[in-house]
């Protein structure tokens, strides 16, 4: 045993005291994720407000976990929640089983499902951990209105679906000037 | 003198109120009847076979043949169906005849009835000819009102009755089990072969079902017997035959010839092209017929001839166009026809047609590209010889054969189309 | 050119020709479909408008493949589905034949381009036949860039059947069901091309009782039904095979379920018996049993109350054990099983009646019954089975003539109905004794021999008089007379088909409507007799259940008890003291009033029930029970066939029957061995069958008693779909119910002075309806009402039944229909 042995120990503590810290201030200050981070889900909405989920199961069909639950209902006349015929009147994660492999969101046909950076998914009580579809919900954007309500960018499904990238579009870009875009390319394709 | 071109068929369509049992008893009307009444019905049937006479609907199938499949002595009523439900584009041979001659199909009833031992028989007119409807009703009520028709005709004991029944419109019920359907009430959509009307036609009865020019052409038969039958047209299609000429000829109409005449010949006797400008393309037997072009003037029009030449006799309909028509363009109307007189019943057909049209009117808008004449042909392929019946077959010839003749014509509207597009990038 | 191979070592027998299908040599009898043979080999043809059981359509043109005949290649390729076999016909399929494969994906992409891309929101997504052919033969992308036909959807096309006519592939197999095995041309093509559509005449919805069938074998999404609609998917439902509880069909059926709750059943394959039909009460009619008044817990009256409140098994057991001990001990108790058990339930009723109550007052038969009705049960149907040369689904299909007597087959029993259907179409004569040219009459190609309610036995003794081509027919080896339900109401009617069966050799089967009561008779849930047809007057019998269950010698009551009728009046009259019901609706019965006293008078009463009822509502114990899908067991069909189920829903904790009574048993110092539905079924097992002989019935018909003027005879049964409470909570079912209407003769109406459109009123000393009437082919002076339709309930408003006189007048004020619709309807 040498006589700087004892110091020997030290050379790692003072090699660092110089060095950026690694410790992350969290809660104090949020870690920042890759974009593609699989966080909790989120159900999307069309830019008026209307559901895209359309309750087609196939989420829960490719969950390997077996987290999710979905069981379809009717839009009708008086109470739409998506376009088209069928909505997901129940949508349940538990996210006590989900294991975040994200093969739900590639399942999705509608691209309603889709995976936040939000990572907090910790709880004291396992109910609390289910979340349904409330939770689910993106929050409502401007110009969004809350369903049940009429189909407003077009007279089907159709409308939605194919000029949804341009409603998209509009949509990032500004709400005034998008609301007359979206109309146009609504219009543009009924032609 | 007799030479080839003295018509037959048509003989009597020029005498004066032609369409009357007093014109027609004057010209040998009802004789070939007597004659036959005294003859046994299977005599008759042997003749026929004899003559060689070839179904006019555009099948081609022996007459005699047809009419030896009735099982007789089964106990079962036994019909006569005549396929007057004349449609396919560009034929009107069928309606001119029962126009101008209605008896001459009339007697051929009652002496093919008598040879296949029936006592009903039906005239299936196309519902649009109200016209022709009204004068076979006519001349079925002098039919009755002479005795050759109803009970015991002219003292043989014979007793026939003959209903003219008006079709709802549709092409697909000049098909034979479409139409036997549609006779009886129902949709008309073809039916399962085997069993075929021979065994099992109008309402599940033995049931013969002759094109008009074909019932027609009995009488002449019985008159004049099959040797004589014979001296006209060829070897293997014999007979006189009605070409209807459409078109851009100087006088269009209804010629008679014998079968194998070119179409060099009728054209010399419709007074060639009109306006001289020259022949671009032609169909032999209707639109359902693979196109010909100017290379195929001599061809001789019977059965084989046109086989041969790689389309089909059909309807002997000559719809004849010149250099200003633009292949493309016919083929979308014709398919535009089939596509809205599809029956629907097997899927080639019913969804082939409507693709087709859809791909031909971009086309023509000039909105096609290269890729669509191989796809044409591709779904053309998928339905030729796949669909339920022939309408599907039909439906595929004209763009098949337009595009084998004039490709060039296709890729120029494609080729329109892609400059346009260079030019605006 | 024909080569005869010298290797030929199969052989080929009679009918058969041999052929060459992918190069595999395989012996076919004449007139099978390629299609079919093929199969058989193992080599699937893909296809769609075929059907095993529907005639050849060849409109798909799936199924496309290469023939060669007598060594010559067809030459297109041909639609396997109508071509049948012949000898030394050489086939290629998809499999080795490229032209076969290329027509095949050709069809696929032609079908496609007009099906909308619905998969995720369509109820056949994940068990559909062109979502899968067109993973396993289609193109992964598609050529079509031009506009698919659009059509409006989904059009309901009746109340339970949604059409979506973008899906359709138009394969006609729904119409062709209709046409030909439904016989209910409601659906047809419409239009032409493209625009070629499934659809209904205007104010003519598809109002057909096997309307779901079409559902299940559309093989696209293009019909779908109400009730199921959006649902569940298709995999995420376990799929269990269960048999329908509705009628003594006993089809087998397909329940499938998720998460403890039934989302649709669908028909099993059972070639023998349903083959793969139900009727659309036995699709549809399952939400009884998740009905929120369901009973979970066991209920006593409370002795302060007078209320029902929800109490321990343990307290419930005991009160019922020791309420039915006093009465046993004192003037007895009677056991009213009702018709909907399953045999090992009603099994344990039999034991109960006999070991813990000590007597033979135990009846099944919660309807119009008769002793002569027992009399024959016990001569003629006791004991036979498909086994033993009893009448059997395909003995009716092979049968030279079938008459029915008093049954109502499209009604009572409609997979009997379609049987007969099938029959009539290839050659069998149906002949019907009935009233009127009911559409199963029409349908089943029948000749309707018509007589007044009542008439019945005076015309089958008539017939070799008057119609000696029936008897005729009858005589024909194999013919079949088939007697429904109604014919206990008519005195001297099995008398009478017994004496026709023996003069004529016919054989008889009788067809009740519900689907316990031919096990129950079985099983002795009957005044006269024991488990396994013995009597119980027997004496050597009586010692060989006594051995079996193991009492003291002499236990067992020696004399016949009472039957339903006379349980009832004892109970209301005071002479017993307890009754235990199970499953009984006291409309249900010829004089609900008397059933209403007798449950009121009765000291104690024991209800085994489901769902509140009449019974409920006078019981001093309810106890809870399963339902059929929470529990196993069999029903013995009509045909004494054993129809075997399992449980669907496990482990709800419902308890069956035959659990309940074991444990009351006990309760009451009495070993029942009945736990469960398989113990009950050993014991019953063990015990075996000895079947009684006994001779048939001799009654003679009364005279009848002609109506006077104002009056009719009335002509009643009831109908598939009515106010049946195991068809609670399915709206969309009840919409598809024929409309509520009398039905009188022209004569009758004249002489009524009955005006187009009006109403009749039809009224006893006890009650009246008023409804719309319909003229019919009935005979005159006779007035026929459905059974218990809408607001017509025969039983509960006129106390009266098939044969009665009634008073039939015009009305003067709303029908009842009307009234009823005002009220919000009544079913």
């Amino acid at each position: 045993m040498g006589m700087f042995d004892p110091i020997k120990g030290f050379g790692v503590t003072f090699s660092t005291m110089f060095k950026k810290v690694v410790t992350e201030e969290y809660p104090e200050v949020k870690k920042v994720t890759a974009p593609r981070f699989h966080g909790r889900h989120q159900l999307n909405r069309h830019p008026d407000g209307l559901e895209k989920c359309v309750g087609c199961e196939l989420c829960a069909w490719a969950c390997p976990a077996d987290a999710i639950f979905v069981e379809g209902g009717d839009n009708t006349d008086d109470a739409r929640y998506s376009p088209g015929e069928r909505f997901g009147a129940d949508y349940q994660i538990n996210y006590l089983r989900c294991i975040g492999c994200g093969l739900c969101i590639e399942a999705c046909p509608t691209r309603s499902l889709t995976m936040t950076n939000e990572y907090e998914l910790a709880d004291d009580d396992r109910q609390k951990l289910i979340f349904t579809k409330e939770d689910l919900l993106a929050p409502l954007l401007p110009g969004m209105e809350q369903p049940p309500h009429p189909m407003r960018l077009g007279d089907n499904e159709q409308d939605y679906y194919v000029n949804g990238p341009a409603l998209a579009r509009d949509l990032l870009a500004g709400s005034s000037q998008g609301q007359s875009n979206a109309e146009s390319a609504v219009k543009g394709a009924g032609k | 003198m007799v030479d080839s071109l003295t018509p037959v068929l048509t003989k009597r369509w020029l005498s004066p109120r032609s369409w009357t049992i007093k014109t027609y008893e004057q010209l040998e009307g009802y004789t070939a009847l007597r004659k036959a009444l005294g003859a046994h019905p299977d005599q008759i049937i042997q003749q026929c076979k004899d003559s060689g006479l070839r179904g006019r609907g555009g099948a081609g199938f022996p007459t005699g043949m047809k009419w030896g499949f009735i099982p007789q002595g089964d106990g079962k009523p036994h019909y006569l169906v005549i396929n007057a439900d004349e449609g396919e584009p560009g034929t009107c041979k069928d309606i001119p005849l029962m126009m101008a001659d209605p008896h001459s199909l009339i007697e051929g009833i009652i002496i093919t009835s008598y040879a296949i031992r029936a006592n009903f028989a039906a005239i299936y007119v196309r519902g649009e000819a109200l016209h022709c409807i009204r004068r076979l009703d006519g001349a079925v009520k002098e039919a009755y009102a002479a005795g050759y028709l109803g009970k015991d005709i002219l003292g043989s004991g014979f007793d026939l009755d003959v209903v003219v029944h008006a079709g709802a419109g549709a092409y697909i019920c000049g098909e034979e089990t479409a139409l036997l359907d549609s006779l009886e009430g129902k949709r008309g959509q073809p039916r399962l072969k085997p069993p075929f009307p021979a065994t099992a036609g109008l309402y599940a009865s033995p049931t013969v079902v002759n094109n008009v020019e074909t019932i027609a052409s009995v009488p002449f038969i019985v008159n004049g017997g099959s040797d004589w039958f014979r001296t006209m047209g060829r070897e293997r299609s014999p007979g006189p035959k009605i070409y209807s000429l459409s078109g851009h000829v100087t006088r269009p109409g209804q010629y008679e010839a014998p079968m194998g005449t070119t179409l060099r010949e009728l054209l010399e006797l419709a007074g060639g092209m009109k306006d001289g400008i020259p022949l671009k393309f032609w169909t032999p037997g209707g639109s359902s017929t693979p196109l010909f072009t100017a290379d195929h003037l001599d061809v001789p029009l019977d059965f084989e001839g046109a086989a041969e030449a790689g389309s089909m006799l059909g309807t002997t309909a000559l719809q004849i166009f010149n250099e200003t028509v633009s292949v493309p363009w016919a083929v979308m109307k014709w398919t535009e026809f089939y596509k809205h007189e599809s029956c629907g019943k097997c899927t080639p057909c019913r969804e082939g047609t409507y693709w087709l049209v859809q791909i031909l009117q971009r086309m023509v808008a000039g909105n096609g590209t290269a890729s669509d004449i191989d796809t044409l042909l591709d779904v053309c392929d998928n339905i030729l010889g796949r669909s339920f019946c022939a309408l599907g077959d039909g439906a595929v010839s004209p763009i098949t054969s337009g595009i084998k003749y004039f490709k060039d014509e296709f890729l120029a509207l494609c080729d329109k189309n892609s400059a346009v597009l260079a030019g605006a990038h | 050119m024909t080569l005869a191979p010298e290797k030929s070592e199969v052989e080929v027998p009679e009918g058969h020709v041999k052929l060459v299908i992918d190069g595999f040599e395989v012996v076919a009898p004449k007139g099978e479909l390629l299609i079919r043979t093929a199969e058989r080999l193992g080599i699937v043809v893909p296809r769609f408008c075929d059907h095993p059981l529907l005639e050849p359509a060849g409109a798909c043109r799936q199924c496309l493949v290469e023939v060669e005949m007598g060594g010559r290649p067809m030459p297109k390729p041909q639609a396997s589905c109508t071509m049948t076999v012949a000898d030394g016909m050489v086939v290629k399929t998809q499999l080795t034949s490229p032209v076969a494969d290329k027509a095949q994906q050709g069809v696929m992409e032609l079908l496609l381009i007009n099906h909308p891309l619905d998969c995720p929101i369509c109820d056949k997504g994940g068990e559909c036949p062109l979502q899968n052919q067109a993973l396993k033969h289609g193109r992964s992308d598609s050529r079509f860039h031009e506009h698919k036909r659009t059509f409006p959807k989904p059009l309901p096309i009746s109340t339970q059947v949604l059409l979506d006519r973008e899906r359709c592939v138009l394969c006609q197999r729904c119409t062709r069901f209709s046409a030909q095995i439904a016989g209910d041309p409601f659906i047809e093509l419409l239009e032409r091309g493209s625009q070629q559509q499934i659809g209904v005449a205007e104010g003519k919805p598809f109002q057909s009782y096997f309307s779901g069938n079409t559902i299940q074998i559309c093989p696209v999404g293009a019909l779908t039904s109400a009730a199921y609609r959006f649902r569940a998917r298709p995999f995420d439902l376990i799929s269990t095979p269960s048999v329908c509880e509705h009628c003594s069909s006993g089809c087998a059926e397909r329940t499938d379920w998720r998460r403890g709750k039934v989302q649709r059943k669908l028909a099993g394959d059972d070639p023998e018996v349903n083959e793969e039909w139900i009727c659309d009460k036995g699709r549809f009619a399952f939400r009884y049993a998740t009905a929120g008044d369901r009973f979970t817990r066991p209920l006593v009256r409370d002795a302060e109350s007078g209320e029902l409140r929800e109490t321990s098994w343990t307290e419930a057991l005991q009160v019922a054990a020791t309420g039915l001990a006093a009465a046993r001990d004192a003037k007895g108790v009677g056991v009213l099983t009702g018709g909907r058990l399953t045999v090992e339930d009603a099994y344990a009723y039999a034991k109960f009646a006999r070991v813990a109550l000590k007597t033979n007052d135990v009846d099944f038969r919660a309807r119009a019954h008769s002793a002569e009705e027992l009399e024959f049960l016990t001569s003629t149907v006791l004991g036979t089975t498909p086994d033993n040369g009893g009448v059997t689904f395909t003995a009716i299909e092979a049968a030279p003539a079938v008459l029915c007597v008093a049954f109502e087959p499209e009604e009572e029993a409609p997979i009997v109905f379609l049987r007969l259907r099938k029959a009539a179409r290839k050659k069998t004569k149906v002949f019907h004794l009935g009233q009127y040219t009911s559409p199963a009459v029409e349908k089943t190609f029948g000749t309707l021999l018509a007589c007044v309610p009542g008439g019945e036995p005076a015309a089958l003794n008539a017939l070799e008089e008057h119609a000696a081509d029936v008897t005729e027919a009858l005589r024909g080896s194999g013919s079949v007379i088939l007697v429904g339900e109604r014919a206990a109401e008519v005195p001297g009617l099995f008398s009478a088909v017994a004496r026709l069966a023996a003069s004529t050799g016919a054989k008889v089967a009788w067809i009740p409507r519900r689907a316990g009561e031919r096990g129950a008779l079985e099983v002795g849930a009957v005044p006269n007799l024991l488990p396994g047809g013995r009597l119980v007057s027997d004496a050597a019998a009586r010692s060989e259940v006594e051995n079996a269950w193991g009492l003291v010698a002499g236990t067992l009551p020696t004399r016949a008890g009472r039957d339903t009728n006379g349980i009832l009046v004892a109970a209301a009259s005071g002479a017993l003291d307890a009754l235990v019901v199970a499953g009984v609706d006291p409309f249900d019965l010829p004089d609900p009033g008397l059933a209403q006293r007798a449950l009121e008078f009765a000291g104690f009463v024991v209800s085994l029930e489901l769902r509140p009822s009449a019974a409920t509502a006078h019981a001093d114990v309810v106890l809870p029970i399963a339902p059929a899908v929470e529990k196993s067991g069999s029903y013995l069909n009509w045909e004494g066939r054993r129809r075997d189920f399992g449980t669907t829903l496990e482990g709800t904790g419902a308890l069956p029957d035959c659990r309940v009574l074991d444990t009351l048993a006990v309760e009451m110092d009495a070993d029942l061995f009945t736990q469960t539905p398989a113990a009950a079924a050993a014991d019953l097992d063990r015990l075996g069958s000895n079947v009684a002989e006994a001779s048939a019935p001799t009654v003679s018909a009364p005279l009848l008693v002609q109506p006077t003027a104002g009056q009719a005879v009335l002509a009643t049964w009831r109908r598939m779909l009515d106010n049946g409470s195991l068809q609670d909570e399915e709206p969309n079912l009840a919409g598809t119910a024929r409309p509520v209407v009398a039905k009188v003769s022209a004569a009758t109406a004249v002489h009524l002075g009955l005006d187009l459109g009006a109403d009749i009123t039809v009224s006893t000393e006890r009650g009246s309806v008023t409804l719309p009437v319909e003229v019919a082919d009935l005979p005159d002076g006779v007035v026929w009402l459905p059974g218990n339709s809408g607001p017509v309930t025969v039983r509960r408003n006129l106390v009266a039944g098939h044969g009665s006189l009634v008073a039939v007048a015009v009305s003067d004020g709303p029908s009842a229909e009307k009234s009823a619709s005002d009220r919000g309807g009544n079913a």
